[in-house]
């Protein structure tokens, strides 16, 4: 799995036991990386909403 | 024996009874100290810091526990938080911003502030939103040599309503500042895990928040009321500033009680349920066992503290930090993810996947590789 440089975000698609899951990745300043599901009480997800409003789009999953 | 009957009992010079007593039998005391769980704020002391101790450059993150910078719009001004242990009297630590590169001029929109936020379900001892709702006091000690009028606002979330208010440092010296807020009776908090109260210290403002007027009553939000007069504080790099103590409580009569100094153990224990460092960025430290599938290593670690929401997986400088071992043999993960769908509140799942040597290993401790340090944490923060 790659991690996102430009766009700050992208989508993940795990397999386990036969079930996709879906997530998100974050790129942070100083190396920081990000990891959260589709959670609107998550702040992380809140700001990717405002993010993709703003008109930008996450890279797609690999 | 003889007994003393009274109503009440006030000093000579104030206007109001400290201790008043009722018909049957009991009596209404106005203590101003030594009471207990009467913060709602977390870390107001400042000791607690999990994410480190120096925060160079920050622009829009969490710092010191609780607590977010934010440096947002354009502000050409640089920061450095960090943890200090310039205090006054009775306290252990501070929270001190530092100008790295001055901003003389701050343009319209942009803004530098310091901020908390609280749950509504720790809220409702203010009963918000009711006839009977109460009033309170936000206090906090304050160190700076750059004088001047500061702004303070307090952002209801649920309801889109604002107070705001200021404090005037006329010196460089520690002094208390004590906010007294008035009750109001529009617009409830939810009785839920999400952001209801936001508080903030401004640093400086650009002038679209500062063209109207402080609303030292309870009303809709409107920016421009957020501070009329800042100061700017990014105007010189000699520009410090120092802030601890900081408590917000339910209070009628508008004078601050003492800080109630909680233990290290309880603030921290009181912040991981936003944050939790689950590996310091330290040599070999163990983070937990895990199993395996043919080509991945999967762990599960258990939080010490029951968190707000199922949390955000925040790793710093991953590459080659991690080791999985076992089976008389170890292997840096080339990556470390998480399953969000299975994390819960008291337990998180991590996975090293696309791993060819994976096999080797039959139970691992995934540890800080030595040499190259990492932090691996999660976050539920508001």
């Amino acid at each position: 799995m790659t991690f996102p440089t430009n766009p700050i975000y992208k989508l993940v698609e795990q397999t386990l036991d036969g079930v996709t899951r879906k997530s998100i990745l974050k790129a942070e300043p100083n190396n920081i990386r990000l990891q959260f599901g589709y959670d609107e009480a998550n702040t992380d997800y809140q700001e990717y909403l405002e993010w993709v409003a703003e008109g930008n789009t996450a890279e797609e999953a690999d | 024996m003889s007994t003393l009957k009274v109503d009440g009992i006030r000093s000579n010079s104030a206007t109001s009874d400290a201790i008043t007593l009722a018909s049957n039998g009991t009596c209404t005391a106005n203590i101003t100290n030594n009471l207990s769980n009467r913060n709602m704020v977390i870390n107001g002391g400042m000791v607690c810091s999990q994410r480190g101790s120096s925060f160079a450059n920050i622009t829009n993150a969490y710092c010191l526990d609780r607590y977010k910078f934010r440096n947002n719009n354009g502000v050409t001004g640089t920061f450095t938080v960090s943890q200090s242990t310039d205090t006054p009297d009775g306290f252990g630590n501070s929270l001190k911003v530092d100008v790295g590169t001055a901003d003389a001029a701050i343009a319209s929109g942009e803004q530098f502030y310091l901020g908390t936020k609280l749950e509504g379900q720790d809220l409702q001892r203010l009963a918000k939103g009711t006839s009977g709702a109460k009033k309170s006091v936000l206090s906090f000690y304050v160190k700076t040599n750059k004088t001047g009028l500061y702004s303070v606002l307090l952002y209801d979330n649920d309801n889109n309503r604002m107070f705001s208010t200021s404090y005037t440092v006329s010196n460089t010296n520690w002094n208390r500042y004590t906010i007294d807020v008035p009750a109001d009776t529009t617009g409830a908090y939810a009785n839920d895990n999400g952001a209801s109260l936001e508080i903030y210290w401004y640093l400086g403002l650009g002038s679209d928040k500062q063209s109207g007027s402080f609303q030292t009553t309870w009303t809709a939000y409107t920016a421009a009321n957020t501070g009329p007069g800042q100061v700017n504080f990014a105007d010189s790099t000699s520009n410090e500033f120092y802030i601890t103590g900081i408590q917000y409580e339910v209070n009628e009569s508008g004078v601050a009680t003492d800080f109630e100094h909680r233990s290290y153990t309880q603030e921290l224990a009181l912040a991981q349920r936003y944050y939790q460092v689950l590996a310091q960025p330290a040599a070999d430290k163990i983070i937990c066992f895990g199993g395996y599938m043919a080509t991945e290593w999967i762990g599960v670690v258990h939080f010490p503290q029951e968190m707000r929401i199922a949390p955000t997986l925040v790793v710093s400088n991953f590459t080659n930090a991690f080791r999985i071992y076992g089976n008389g043999a170890s292997f840096n993960p080339p990556t470390l993810v998480t399953d969000t769908a299975m994390n819960t509140t008291r337990s998180f799942y991590l996975r090293a996947i696309d791993s060819t040597n994976v096999e080797r290993a039959y139970l691992r401790v995934l540890a800080a590789n030595s040499g190259v340090y990492a932090t691996l944490a999660v976050s539920a923060e508001l």
